[in-house]
């Protein structure tokens, strides 16, 4: 472990670390542009030069090409550094068309950052000698090209050849002309385009779904999970509900990778990363159904429902014993839910009809990159729970199915499933006759909806604190940016309200409380507790951490 | 191309025979000694053909001027396959001379290659030939292909166990493919961009990441004179640290411009009077450019004693590059002199890094304007002061290549720039 000195503080770093990670340590900003991370070094902004004095000997370096190596002292305070930094701006901003008024990235962007750490020039050049390029650049479906702004640091034609694998852009011609494109023939249409424009240090390359809808320093950053598939990729969710002017339905502006390096690195799916649309969609349920009468008792609310679920379990046990409700859950509930799902149901009333598992389920890409084919975030945690398909002697969601169509069930509660897509219109209507009572607890409008005798509306991960356990068994949790849709509710106190109308006293007062009880019971949720999870999240009690795995396609191509 | 080489009036040691008929064939080439060095070489242990070679004191002829003989010996002792890559992406402003060996003795270089390959032990030589160089290139293709006939390019050469194929390869015509590992990149079939330094020595690290010797085309072409006269003579031909002779490519304000051959250390006013003519229209010389466009211009007074080998050109603060001299006298206005190396190193930057992508077109920009005459009097400070921001701060030596001469010029002719401008 080499120690060095950076502005006379000492850090000692891992072989191969480089001083602009090394930097980092000490909390020592060393700017850069073409630099990151998780790409190939190539040291072509210049952005990051540092005085380096080793052997006697002072001269200038790359912060990004110089690995730290015993005894050496870095000044990045000097009068030089600062010169070369400012330099280096003057140089980028040359021909910039300082579109910031217009400009997405204007207050996340490291031009204009950086410009007010370590430029504050005058600015040295006749406005109309800037050379132009090309202003708006359709270069894929979910990225839009500004030329002019960009400053050629080739960290997107890197991230598509390296991580994603693909030649979908590149650097073209060569001096002042140079100019970022498609090569010829291609789109930037990976399912891992919408990295680019987090990457891409400017305004240059911005996301259509994000563009011109929010200035960033309104909105407001949540810290949480993708649910997208069973992966969990980490990430940001950027809200604002303030100033809804352009869009009064939405709240979430969009989600943004976090870094974990177990997890996703700093990537995301593009499959994730648009699918927030879902959560301020106009079909999302938001307050409950009911085919019945109300009883004249005023505006339906969810305990009113609750409590007509309560004496229709009721009854049905009384009269036909556990047999006669079933449950078919989903893997699409975090860890609370089905916690208290298993509690009440299997525990306690002791139904063995319960299970998450459908042939039938939507399943998606996969690739060894990030996608997942399984398109829920806790399967894993399902399993956990002991819902196996029938494996441990249960019943799989299929043969709760065909039962419910025989008409072996009085009640029959879903939650998220959607059965439309499970059964035909004719097999539907059948269960809807051949059950007495269908309690549906989902998110949106679908085809279960009808011929439910109850709706609740759900609340859904972006919406709420939560724990899911991804493929790999680590257990990660989300936190609450808002409040969620109209009267949705959280999974789990859906179950605590309906044991308390059953007369088992619970009284959690929020998913951390149950993640903490479910922690002192449930064997592989032994010693996790919810403060423990913290931002990266924790593996499962007993199964080990997996290998770092560097977030890329097998086929990744050379840097250029 | 004329029939007859301009190397007239010097020395011709390297240059010997090149307009010699039927020069360029295989069977006239052998008949004058071709390929009789490289029997000699390949009897020899490969580390004492790079001794040798390190001893004759020969010096890169491409530009940087660094011990042929030290490069060679930069490779790392296990690691295979190496490779050798030939220079011929000669596209210096000012600069005509390997375009003479390629034409006229092409199994002098491939004999010079192939020494150097049988000394690092490499497997393939790749011959890099700039993409305006047509002729060239069929001179060369012919060459190849003669010499492989012959058994002396391809497997067991001469009889030694030792294995080595010989392939052309082009540009599409950027300067930057010279620089040696723009070069390699161009060669690995990707775009011309030099690559980040450190590792410094594609010796090591090299085309595909294997060790690779990346030499001119002259400086391949000594190295058959050198088993010739041997490694002593050669060094005595030239002056200290630089042995033997060179190619002077003479070009500007000169009566008789052309290549000439020369010892290394050769006074300046021998090729520029005695061999060159003198300067047209018998005008005063003014300044002078000693090796291509991207060295230090000197004043007349500068050189008046100027000896043309490495050194002696640095200590008078410019550089020998590829040798490329040119004169340039009274007539000739210094700012448009800048407008033309502007307008060249804008064009031909590689456009990777920043301070070269965007400082060459801005100083083509200032020059512009001054020469317009819309320049203000701080446009003459900034020309200088971006020169000196591009000025060592780039991934390869082209940034280097703009900044000297534009910081030569401003300071040295600096009221011929501010005459042009405003206050
Ligand atoms: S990229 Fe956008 S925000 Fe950044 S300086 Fe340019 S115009 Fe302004
Ligand atoms: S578009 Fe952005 S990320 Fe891509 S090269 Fe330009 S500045 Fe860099
Ligand atoms: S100095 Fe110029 S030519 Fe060299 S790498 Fe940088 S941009 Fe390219
Ligand atoms: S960050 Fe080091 S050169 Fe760009």
């Amino acid at each position: 472990m080499p120690k060095i000195e950076i502005d006379g503080k000492p850090v000692e770093v891992p072989a191969g670390t480089n001083l602009v990670e090394a930097a980092k340590l000490l909390n020592i900003e060393i700017p850069t542009y073409c630099y990151h991370p998780g790409l190939t070094v190539v040291g072509s902004c210049r952005m990051c030069q540092v005085e380096m004095e080793q052997n006697g000997r002072t001269s200038v370096v790359l912060g990004c090409n110089t690995p730290a190596a015993d005894g050496m002292k870095v000044i990045t305070t000097s009068e030089k550094v600062h010169t070369l930094r400012a330099s280096a701006l003057e140089f980028l901003l040359q021909n910039h068309p300082l579109d910031c008024p217009i400009c997405d990235d204007a207050g996340e962007c490291d031009l204009q950052n950086y410009y007010m750490r370590y430029g504050l020039h005058d600015s040295r050049v006749n406005l109309l000698d800037k050379i132009h390029k090309h202003k708006v650049h359709d270069v894929g479906p979910t990225v839009v090209l500004d030329s002019e702004r960009c400053v050629l640091c080739s960290r997107c034609v890197r991230f598509c050849r390296e991580v994603a694998g693909v030649d979908e852009l590149g650097i073209f011609g060569h001096g002042m002309q140079s100019e970022l494109m498609n090569p010829p023939g291609k789109r930037l249409e990976n399912d891992y385009s919408g990295n680019v424009v987090d990457l891409c240090p400017v305004g240059a390359l911005t996301d259509k779904d994000f563009r011109f809808k929010r200035r960033v320093w309104y909105m407001e950053r949540t810290p949480s999970v993708c649910t997208g598939c069973s992966r969990g990729c980490n990430i940001n969710i950027d809200w604002e509900i303030e100033r809804r002017y352009k869009d009064p339905q939405r709240r979430i502006q969009r989600l943004k990778p976090r870094y974990n390096r177990m997890v996703n690195e700093w990537w995301m799916c593009d499959r994730g990363r648009y699918g927030y649309h879902a959560v301020d969609a106009p079909d999302r349920l938001t307050a409950p159904h009911t085919r019945s009468e109300t009883n004249g008792q005023g505006a339906l609310t969810v305990d009113l429902v609750l409590q007509r679920a309560a004496a229709k379990i009721k009854a049905a046990v009384s009269k036909n014993g556990p047999k006669s409700v079933a449950v078919i859950a989903s893997p699409h509930s975090s860890n609370e839910d089905l916690f208290l799902l298993k509690s009440l149901f299997v525990d306690t009333l002791k139904v063995d009809t319960i299970d998450i598992n459908v042939s039938k389920e939507e399943t998606g890409k996969q690739d060894e990159i990030l996608m997942k084919a399984d398109l829920t975030p806790n399967r894993r945690g399902a399993e956990e729970f002991g819902f196996h398909s029938g494996k441990n002697g249960g019943m799989s969601g299929d043969d709760i199915l065909s039962g419910a169509l025989d008409g072996d069930y009085d009640v029959l509660i879903v939650v998220h499933h959607d059965l439309s897509r499970l059964m035909g219109p004719k097999e539907l209507a059948k269960l809807d006759q051949r059950c007495d009572y269908i309690l549906y607890l989902g998110t949106h409008e679908n085809g279960t909806v009808p011929v439910a005798d109850d709706v609740i509306p759900l609340a859904m991960s972006a919406e709420r604190e939560a724990s899911y356990t991804n493929f790999e068994g680590r257990v990660q949790k989300t936190a609450k940016p808002f409040e969620p849709r109209g009267q949705a509710r959280d999974e789990w106190s859906i179950w605590q309200d309906l044991a308390q109308l059953l007369g088992i006293p619970w009284k959690y007062a929020s998913a951390a409380d149950v993640f903490d009880a479910m922690g002192n019971s449930v064997p592989s949720f032994k010693g996790l507790t919810w403060e423990g999870l913290g931002n990266s999240g924790k593996m499962l009690a007993g199964v080990p951490e997996p290998a770092y795995r560097k977030v890329q396609s097998s086929k990744p191509l050379p840097a250029y | 191309m004329s029939a007859t080489p301009n190397v007239s009036g010097g020395v011709r040691f390297l240059s010997r025979n090149f307009g010699l008929p039927g020069q360029t064939g295989i069977e006239s080439a052998m008949k004058r000694g071709a390929y009789e060095m490289l029997k000699r070489a390949v009897a020899m242990k490969p580390e004492d053909v790079t001794a040798l070679v390190k001893a004759s004191g020969l010096r890169g002829h491409g530009g940087a001027g660094f011990s042929a003989g030290m490069k060679w010996s930069f490779v790392p002792k296990d690691k295979f396959p190496r490779y050798v890559c030939v220079n011929a992406d000669e596209s210096e402003p000012g600069t005509c001379k390997d375009r003479l060996i390629l034409e006229y003795d092409p199994h002098l270089l491939l004999e010079g290659a192939l020494i150097c390959a049988f000394a690092v032990q490499a497997e393939r030589i790749y011959i890099y030939i700039r993409g305006e160089y047509f002729y060239p290139w069929r001179v060369m293709e012919q060459a190849i292909a003669e010499a492989r006939a012959k058994g002396l390019i391809g497997q067991n050469i001469l009889g030694t166990g030792w294995s080595c194929d010989v392939q052309l390869a082009t540009g599409a015509g950027q300067y930057i493919c010279g620089e040696e590992t723009g070069l390699i990149e161009s060669l690995e079939g990707k775009k011309g961009w030099p690559r980040l330094k450190p590792p410094f020595y594609p010796a090591a690290i090299g085309l595909w990441g294997k060790p690779t010797i990346v030499n001119n085309v002259e400086t391949l072409s000594f190295v058959p004179r050198i088993f010739e006269i041997g490694a002593e003579a050669f060094a005595g031909m030239g002056s200290p640290k630089n042995g033997g002779t060179g190619l002077f490519s003479l070009s500007g304000c000169v009566k008789n411009p052309g290549v000439y051959e020369l010892p290394m250390g050769t006074p300046l006013q021998t090729l520029l009077y005695d061999l060159g003519g003198g300067i047209c229209g018998n005008r005063k010389l003014k300044a002078l450019i000693p090796g291509g466009s991207s060295s230090h211009i000197l004043k007349a007074e500068e050189c008046e004693n100027l000896k043309l080998d490495f050194e002696s050109v640095a200590a008078a603060g410019s550089m020998l590059g590829s040798a490329a001299v040119m004169a340039i006298d009274e007539s000739v206005s210094i700012p448009r002199l800048t407008l033309w190396m502007a307008r060249f190193y804008a064009h031909e930057s590689c456009g990777q890094c920043t301070p070269c992508r965007e400082g060459t077109g801005w100083i083509l920009r200032l020059v512009t304007r001054i020469l317009e005459g819309r320049g203000r009097k701080r446009d003459v400070d900034d020309l200088f002061q971006i020169a000196d921001n591009i000025d060592g701060k780039t991934i390869c030596a082209l940034g280097q290549a703009v900044a000297w001469p534009t910081k030569s010029y401003v300071t040295k002719f600096r009221h011929e720039f501010d005459a042009l401008v405003k206050e």
